[in-house]
């Protein structure tokens, strides 16, 4: 939905709101309203790049670059990120689901309990975060700033599709970032941790050994989840911040509100996306 | 017609026109009669600034026509799945007076990109092609730094390798001596007279008297966009 129609769906809620108890419903309905339709475009807008992502024509040479440098930006240069945080976490994580576990003699729960916290749910939704907040945004802001220099504009005017040139290759980039970083963050974790635990004499097995417990504790559940989790955040993450970024038409200032919206909305989708595939799975 | 061996075939034409002045379909129309061959130089001298982009974009197929139909090489915008209007857009030099540049990519990269991403045509002879268009605007080589670091008088000589690079069918000028003029017009009438000759169209946009009515370009005619019509003035 662009700016001018968020704003006359604003105006309208506010209009409504004067008008007392009726206008509260108004108001939720127009909310609703604006929300379902925001919903339903995003959706078509995933099938398309679906679509456009598989057929062959749409990965030109300026394409591919396009990707390959996204993924250098999302993926790449966030590692060293991922690397401390990673480890940080493992130190604290993994230490102590050693430590107090040996304590209580039930060390056999290690690798259940790791697989299940750290593998299935920490790892996913933190990569999620320092996505959205090192990349998310600045695709955001990027893509908008070209909006209003009319950068999109001449793009369109060469004959290069910006959905094609701008959104599929950032999309694809920021879900494959986004799995990559997920199993490096749970290697630098599980590293980290197992250093930890060895050091300080918690642990009496083999990094071989750990890491074993670790693998054989996953099914085919849990190689699946980290996948499924990692693309389908990296996705949503990802179209939001283009479709934001590129719905900003006028200025400076509306790009700052765009910015505080698209965020909100990425973190609230990764949440969501995260809690859904754990029920489900 | 310029000279040699231009052939006849029409590039653009706008067939009983009328376009909006906003975006959207809004504002007052503009009728816009012109039919231009391979070959021709169309000088057009506008109004007011926005009507540049206006009649550019409406030759691009982006400003829809309110009425009427716009032809390129023969097809009618209105009526191309938007791949091929792509495609198409491709054959399409221009320099733009607005948002010429993509920060984030060099200038080199801004040149070679519509090149890039419409032919398979190889990287270095692309980029033989530029540095030669580069020799001939005046440029000691093509600019690699990004936009923001490079000259603005060397935007200007960039923008129009851009345009002439790999033989349009239509190059669209705005303002394409802003800034430069009138130490630009050499290598650009050459450009242009190259360009005509191979059969290409050239419409060229002014705001500017001066450049509008310099007997040095070779226009085969001179138009005059105001805010009702296009009009064709004959001298």
């Amino acid at each position: 939905m662009s700016e001018s129609q968020e704003m006359a769906v604003i105006l309208d809620s506010q209009a409504a709101a004067k008008k007392g108890p009726g206008g509260f419903a108004a108001t939720t309905g127009q909310w609703t309203i604006h929300q379902v339709r925001g919903l339903i475009q995003l959706i078509s807008i995933a099938v398309a790049v679906i679509w456009q992502g598989l057929q062959p024509l749409t990965w030109r040479r300026t394409v591919r670059a396009e990707f390959f440098q996204q993924c250098y930006l999302v993926g790449l240069r966030a590692l060293p990120f991922i690397l401390i945080t990673g480890s940080l976490v493992g130190l604290g994580m993994v230490y102590q689901a050693i430590y107090w576990l040996g304590v209580f003699g039930q060390t056999k729960f290690t690798g259940p309990i790791l697989v299940l916290v750290l593998v299935r749910e920490v790892a996913p939704l933190f990569v999620a975060l320092t996505v959205i907040g090192r990349s998310g945004s600045v695709i955001l802001v990027e893509l908008g700033n070209m909006q209003i220099d009319g950068q999109v504009r001449m793009l369109d005017a060469q004959g290069i599709d910006p959905f094609l040139f701008l959104i599929v290759p950032r999309v694809a980039a920021v879900s494959v970032s986004m799995f990559s970083l997920t199993v490096a963050f749970i290697m630098f974790a599980l590293v980290s941790g197992f250093l930890a635990g060895n050091a300080l004499g918690s642990l009496d097995v083999t990094l071989q050994e750990f890491v074993f417990r670790i693998l054989s504790e996953m099914g085919l559940v849990e190689f699946a989840t980290i996948p499924l989790k990692t693309f389908f955040i990296g996705f949503v993450v990802a179209l939001i911040a283009c479709t934001t970024g590129l719905s900003v038409t006028r200025s400076r200032s509306d790009l700052q509100a765009a910015l505080s919206r698209g965020v909100t909305k990425s973190v609230l989708a990764a949440l969501l996306i995260s809690g859904l595939l754990t029920l489900l799975l | 017609m310029i000279k040699g061996i231009a052939d006849h075939r029409s590039i653009l034409r706008f067939e009983k026109v009328k376009v909006f002045t906003e975006q959207g379909g809004s504002g007052e129309t503009i009728d816009l009669k012109m039919n231009l061959f391979g070959g021709d130089l169309a000088l057009i001298n506008l109004e007011r600034p926005r009507f540049g982009s206006i009649l550019a974009d409406a030759c691009c197929g982006l400003h829809q026509a309110a009425e009427g139909s716009i032809f390129f090489l023969g097809k009618d915008w209105s009526a191309l799945p938007s791949d091929t209007a792509n495609a198409l857009r491709g054959r399409i030099g221009r320099v733009f007076t607005f948002g010429n540049w993509i920060n984030r990519l060099t200038l080199l990269e801004n040149i070679l990109l519509p090149q890039l991403h419409h032919t398979r045509r190889k990287f270095a002879a692309l980029r033989d092609e530029a540095v030669h268009l580069a020799d001939q605007f005046g440029l000691p080589g093509l600019p690699m730094g990004l936009p923001d670091d490079v000259m603005r008088t060397d935007h200007q000589r960039a923008a129009c390798i851009r345009a002439f690079l790999g033989q349009p069918a239509l190059i669209l000028l705005e303002e394409p001596t802003f800034g430069v003029y009138p130490e630009i017009l050499p290598p650009l009438i050459h450009a242009i007279r190259n360009a005509c000759d191979r059969g290409s169209g050239v419409i060229w946009l002014t705001l500017e008297d001066h450049v509008w009515n310099d007997p040095l370009l070779p226009a085969t005619h001179r138009y005059r966009l105001t805010a009702r019509k296009l009009m064709e003035v004959i001298r």
